[in-house]
């Protein structure tokens, strides 16, 4: 069998750290598309993403995995729905340090409803070890709330083996929701 | 975040306009001129009504930033232009220099622009403009 391609999507608000997930994990040099970020009061980052982040991980046997960052703005929105046809899951990153978190998680369920609803999401919180508050039970509850079952864990992308496990984890999740074998992320090779 | 009143002064917002003004006089099949950040904030606009500055805006900075990625991948160089040719219109987007902050051109035509005039026009403009603000 030839190998496969796997498309899966980083969103979440802006400086959660999509871009930073997908270099700790991409074998090849990611594709960004910063620009300079003149809304400080958003996030006090010096650029951000304008359009996507790109990168790659093949897995044994040869199925790849194409890792698209999606930008964390809602003037982008356009690029959300660009981005998200033809995913097979996304992983929605959450900055626990934001004034509201929970809305954010919302706000990323509702645009990525599709791959909620079928089970083909998981949620990273970022910073969770300095703010604590909202709780992971807290973000469980509210992906209950909204209809949906996904996994929330505490991660920092920064950390590729932290960004593996977001990515082990959803695919589990796409594999329970679908029924039918996929690779797992642990038998990846090392680039 | 409204970018005209953090980022630009009153006197900048009257050069703007009055170029994009000057720009579509000189050139009647532009409908449309849109100056915005590059993280697709609206600077200043004259568009035709029901389109939004504000979602153009954003697009503009994703083209040009996917347009310089790709500049990049292929070792291109900078980016300069880009033209969009579509059925009804053609849309030239490209950066305006500024020693404050780099800035995008978004420049909306009818189908029947002669292209090279209307680049010439705009690249023109972009210089004017660049100058202009440069002497601030």
């Amino acid at each position: 069998m030839s190998p496969r391609e796997y498309k899966l999507i980083f969103t979440g608000s802006m400086g959660a750290g999509k871009t930073t997930a997908i270099a700790a994990v991409s074998e090849i040099e990611p594709c960004s598309t910063d620009v300079a970020n003149n809304d400080s009061g958003g996030h006090a980052k010096a650029t951000t993403t304008a359009a996507l982040d790109y990168g790659e991980i093949t897995l044994t046997g040869g199925d790849k995995l194409r890792l698209y960052g999606t930008p964390g703005q809602s003037r982008f929105d356009f690029m959300w729905k660009i981005l998200g046809q033809g995913s097979l899951g996304v992983i929605i990153l959450i900055d626990n340090s934001r004034p509201d978190p929970l809305r954010d998680l919302r706000d990323y369920a509702q645009a990525f409803g599709d791959a909620l609803a079928e089970s083909r999401a998981v949620v990273g919180i970022g910073r969770w070890q300095t703010h604590p508050s909202p709780s992971i039970e807290e973000f469980h509850e509210a992906v209950r709330d909204l209809g949906y079952a996904a996994p929330v864990l505490s991660v920092d992308v920064r950390e590729r083996r932290d960004v593996l496990m977001l990515l082990d984890v959803l695919f589990h999740q796409i594999e329970a929701a679908e029924q039918h074998a996929v690779p797992a992320i642990a038998d990846m090779e090392t680039p | 975040m409204s970018a005209e009143t953090k980022l630009v002064s009153r006197t900048e917002a009257s050069i703007y306009h009055a170029h994009i003004d000057a720009l579509m006089t000189l050139q009647p099949e532009i409908s449309g001129v849109l100056i915005s950040t590059v993280d697709g904030f609206e600077i200043a606009a004259k568009l035709t009504p029901g389109l939004s500055a504000a979602k153009l805006s954003a697009m503009t900075s994703s083209l040009l930033a996917l347009a310089e990625a790709m500049c990049k991948e292929t070792a291109s160089g900078a980016c300069r232009d880009m033209v969009i040719d579509a059925e009804k219109s053609r849309i030239l987007l490209m950066e305006l220099p500024h020693h404050k902050q780099k800035l995008v051109l978004a420049v909306l035509c009818t189908n029947k622009v002669t292209l090279g005039q209307v680049l010439w026009a705009v690249r023109t403009c972009r210089e004017q403009l660049s100058r202009r603000l440069d002497m601030l």
